[in-house]
C-alpha cells in the first residue's frame, strides 16, 4: 500500500448470493490522493459494485479495503463523515425544494445555522439553480435534479467524491458545469473516484483509470500512457481493443 | 397481464389476504350472527354449598352449555377481583347454607299455605332454626352491556325457577299423599320466590359506573385503527425512498440505520399522536352535538399519553417492518391495509372481543390493537391507573421493538 494512497484495495471480492461468478474478482488497486480516478468498463463489469463497497453500501465477500487510512471493515462510520457520494439514481425528495433537500442533507453530516444556509446559496449560485432553491425538485428538468444531486455529495466538503455515473442524462451544457466544477475541487484536495460510460469524458477528466472487465482489472494507469502504450488513438478505442466489441448484458 | 403474473408476491397477496380475511371475519362475526344460547361465556362458579342446591344449580349451569365454567373456592373479594380484572364475564357465589335455607324456606312457605287451605294439622311446624335471604352473589364484569346481564340473569332465573317449582311441588305431594282431603286449587298460589339473586357491583369509582356504549367504544377503537392506518403512508415513503435512491444516499451518510429511523419514527409518531387528540375531541366535542353519549376519558392524562405514544410507536415500527419487507408500493399497501383490517378485526375493533368465539378471543391476545384497545378501555371505563395500563403498553412497545429489529436485521442481510 502506498503512503500516497487516499483507498487501498487488496485482494477485494465479491460474490452475491446465488451468483455462480464473483461479480468482483480479487481486485487490487490504489487511488492516489488528489487524484481523479476513474473506473471504467462495460456493462456488468463491477464498477458499481466495487464503488458499492468502498461507500460502505455492500460488505465484500473477501479482501480489505482502507479510506483514509481508516479500515472499511470498523472505521464505516469515520470513513462517511469523510466522505461524498453521487449517485446514479436522483437521491433527492421530489416534495421537498433544492434548498430544503440540501438542508436535510446537510443535518445528517453534523452542519447546522447559517453556515450551511450560506454553503447551500453559494453552491446554488455556482451551479445556477439560485433561483430555483425554493421550487419543488420533482419540478426540475434532469440537468437541474443532476446538479442538485452533485452539490448533495459535496455539501460537507469531502476528503474524497464517489462518482457514479454523474453526467448521464444531462445536456452539453450542465455536463460541462459538472466537470468543470469537479476539476475545481479536485484542485482544492479532493480525491474523485469516478464511474462513467462515457470514454470521451473519462479521458478529459481522470488523472488515472483502471479498466474493469468481468469483475477484474485489466488494465490501469494514466489515460494518456494506456492509449500510448496500446497504440490506440483514444480512450475509446482503447476500451474496446481490451473489453472487445461483444455485446455484454 | 405478463407482468401481473410475474409478480409473484403480489398475487400471493391479492389471494391469500382476501382468503384470510374471509375466514377470520367470518369466525369473529359468528358469534353475534349467533343467539346467546350457543355463545360460551367464561363464568366463575364458587360454590360452597355442598348439598342439592349447589349440585342442582352447578350441573344446570354445565348442562346449559351457555357457560365455560370454571369452579374455584375463592373469598367473595377475591372471586368480585377476578372478574372485574377481565378473567371472567360473570361470578356466581352460592353461600354455604344454601340448600338448609331453601329447604326452611320451602317449609314455611307450604306450612303458610296449607294452614291457609286449613290443612295446618297435616303440616309439622317448622324446626328450622335456618333464617335469612337466600341469595346467590352475581358479579359482573365492569364493561358487560345491559342487555347481555338481563339475558344472563334471565337464564339464571330459569334455574332457580324450575328448581324452586320443583322443590315445592316435591314437598306439596310428599305433605298432601298423608292427606287425601287437600285442596289441590291451593297450588295455583303465586310462588313468592325463594331464591334471590344479589347483584354485587364491581365498579368502585364513579367514571367506572360508564357502560360500554357506541362513543365509548367506537372513538378509541376507530382511533387506534387510524393510527395504525399511518402503515401503509410509512411503508410507501420508506419505497419511494428506495426506488429513488434516496435510502442509498442515507446509507452512504454518518449516521446508524437506527438514527435516520428515529427521525422518520417522531414524524410520524407526532402524526399519530395529532390523529389521536383530533379523533378523541371528535368523541367530546361533536359526537353529543349529533346526539350520541359524549365520550368520557377521564382525568389521566399521564396514562392516556403514555397508551397513545405506546400506540403510535407499535404503528410506526409496523409500517418501517411492511416498507422494509415489501419491494413494491402496491404490494405493501395492499398488505398493510387488509392486515391492518385483520388485526382490527381481532383486536375488538369492530366487534368487542368479549362476544367472540373462544378461540377468537385467544387469537385476539396477538393483535397489537387488541393492547392498545383494552389499555384505553382501562382507563375510559374502568378508570384505570397507569399501573392497570402497564402490560399493554410493555406488549406495545415490544412489538415496536420486535418490528424494528426485524426490519434491520431484513436491511443487514439484504446489505450481503
Amino acid at each position: 500500500m502506498s503512503a500516497n494512497a487516499a483507498i487501498h484495495v487488496n485482494r477485494l471480492v465479491k460474490t452475491y448470493k446465488g451468483a455462480d461468478h464473483p461479480a468482483v474478482d480479487s481486485i487490487t488497486f490504489d487511488v492516489p490522493k488528489g487524484a481523479i480516478y476513474g473506473l471504467l468498463g462495460p456493462n456488468g463489469a463491477g464498477k458499481t459494485t466495487t464503488i458499492s463497497i468502498l461507500c460502505g453500501l455492500l460488505v465484500p465477500t473477501q479482501g480489505d479495503v482502507s479510506v483514509l487510512g481508516l479500515s472499511l471493515k470498523s472505521q464505516l462510520e469515520e470513513i462517511k463523515k469523510r466522505i461524498g457520494v453521487v449517485p446514479q439514481d436522483i437521491a433527492l425528495y421530489p416534495t421537498l425544494t433544492a434548498f430544503e433537500n440540501l438542508q436535510y442533507i446537510g443535518n445528517m453530516y453534523g452542519l447546522k445555522g447559517k453556515s450551511l444556509k450560506e454553503n447551500i446559496n453559494k453552491q446554488l449560485e455556482h451551479f445556477g439553480l439560485i433561483e430555483n432553491a425554493h421550487k419543488f425538485v420533482g419540478n426540475f428538468s434532469g440537468g437541474m435534479k443532476r446538479r442538485i444531486n452533485l452539490i448533495a455529495g459535496i455539501l460537507h466538503q469531502p476528503e474524497i467524491l464517489f462518482l457514479d455515473e454523474p453526467t448521464v442524462g444531462v445536456d452539453v451544457q450542465s455536463r460541462n458545469v459538472i466537470t468543470e466544477y469537479l476539476h475545481e475541487i479536485n484542485r482544492a484536495g479532493c480525491t474523485i473516484v469516478y464511474t462513467s460510460h462515457l470514454m470521451e469524458e473519462a479521458e478529459n477528466l481522470c488523472s488515472e483509470i483502471a479498466i474493469i472487465d468481468t469483475g477484474t482489472i485489466i488494465a490501469s494507469g494514466q489515460p494518456k500512457a494506456l492509449i500510448a502504450e496500446n497504440n490506440s488513438a483514444n480512450l475509446e478505442q482503447l476500451f474496446l481493443k481490451l473489453t472487445g466489441k461483444k455485446l455484454r448484458d | 397481464m405478463l407482468i401481473l403474473l410475474r409478480d409473484r408476491g403480489g398475487l400471493a397477496i391479492l389471494f391469500l389476504m382476501p382468503m384470510a380475511m374471509i375466514t377470520i371475519m367470518a369466525l369473529i362475526q359468528d358469534a353475534p350472527f349467533r343467539d346467546y344460547q350457543e355463545l360460551k361465556i367464561p363464568l366463575l362458579l364458587v360454590n360452597n354449598d355442598t348439598s342439592t342446591l349447589g349440585r342442582t344449580i352447578e350441573n344446570g349451569l354445565k348442562t346449559s352449555k351457555i357457560f365455560e365454567i370454571t369452579q374455584q373456592k375463592q373469598s367473595e373479594a377475591a372471586a368480585k377481583k377476578l372478574v372485574k380484572g377481565g378473567d371472567y364475564e360473570i361470578g356466581i357465589i352460592i353461600p354455604a347454607n344454601a340448600t338448609e335455607l331453601l329447604n326452611a324456606k320451602v317449609n314455611q312457605f307450604v306450612s303458610k299455605k296449607l294452614s291457609a287451605a286449613g290443612l295446618s294439622d297435616s303440616v309439622p311446624a317448622t324446626t328450622a332454626t335456618v333464617t335469612g335471604d337466600l341469595n346467590l352473589v352475581i358479579f359482573f364484569a365492569p364493561d358487560t352491556k345491559k342487555s347481555f346481564k338481563a339475558s344472563v340473569l334471565s337464564t339464571l332465573h330459569q334455574f332457580t325457577s324450575k328448581l324452586e317449582t320443583q322443590t315445592l311441588l316435591d314437598y306439596f305431594s310428599k305433605e298432601l299423599s298423608k292427606n287425601d282431603n287437600a285442596a289441590p286449587a291451593q297450588t295455583q298460589t303465586k310462588i313468592d320466590d325463594l331464591v334471590g339473586f344479589k347483584e354485587i357491583n364491581t365498579v368502585e369509582t364513579p367514571q367506572e359506573t360508564l357502560q360500554l356504549n357506541s362513543v365509548q367504544h367506537n372513538v378509541p377503537a376507530w382511533t387506534i385503527f387510524g393510527m395504525f392506518f399511518i402503515v401503509i403512508s410509512m411503508a410507501g415513503s420508506i419505497i419511494k425512498e428506495r426506488d429513488d435512491g434516496s435510502y442509498t444516499r442515507i446509507r452512504t451518510m454518518p449516521g446508524s440505520y437506527v438514527t435516520v429511523m428515529a427521525g422518520k419514527i417522531s414524524a410520524y409518531l407526532f402524526i399519530c399522536l395529532i390523529q389521536c387528540v383530533l379523533m378523541l375531541l371528535v368523541g367530546i366535542y361533536i359526537l353529543p352535538l349529533l346526539g350520541l353519549p359524549t365520550l368520557v376519558i377521564g382525568n389521566n392524562m399521564i396514562a392516556i399519553a403514555i397508551v397513545a405514544i405506546s400506540c403510535g410507536l407499535a404503528a410506526t415500527g409496523y409500517g418501517i417492518l411492511v416498507g422494509t419487507l415489501f419491494s413494491t408500493h402496491q404490494q405493501s399497501s395492499t398488505f398493510g391495509a387488509v392486515s391492518i383490517v385483520i388485526l382490527a378485526a381481532l383486536g375488538g375493533i369492530w366487534v368487542p372481543v368479549y362476544v367472540m368465539p373462544e378461540s377468537m378471543r385467544m387469537l385476539s391476545e396477538i393483535s397489537p390493537l387488541y393492547w392498545a384497545l383494552s389499555a384505553f378501555h382501562k382507563l375510559f371505563i374502568g378508570g384505570g391507573t397507569v399501573a392497570a395500563i402497564l402490560p399493554y403498553v410493555l406488549k406495545l412497545l415490544l412489538f415496536f421493538i420486535f418490528t424494528l429489529s426485524g426490519a434491520f436485521l431484513f436491511n443487514k442481510t439484504k446489505k450481503q
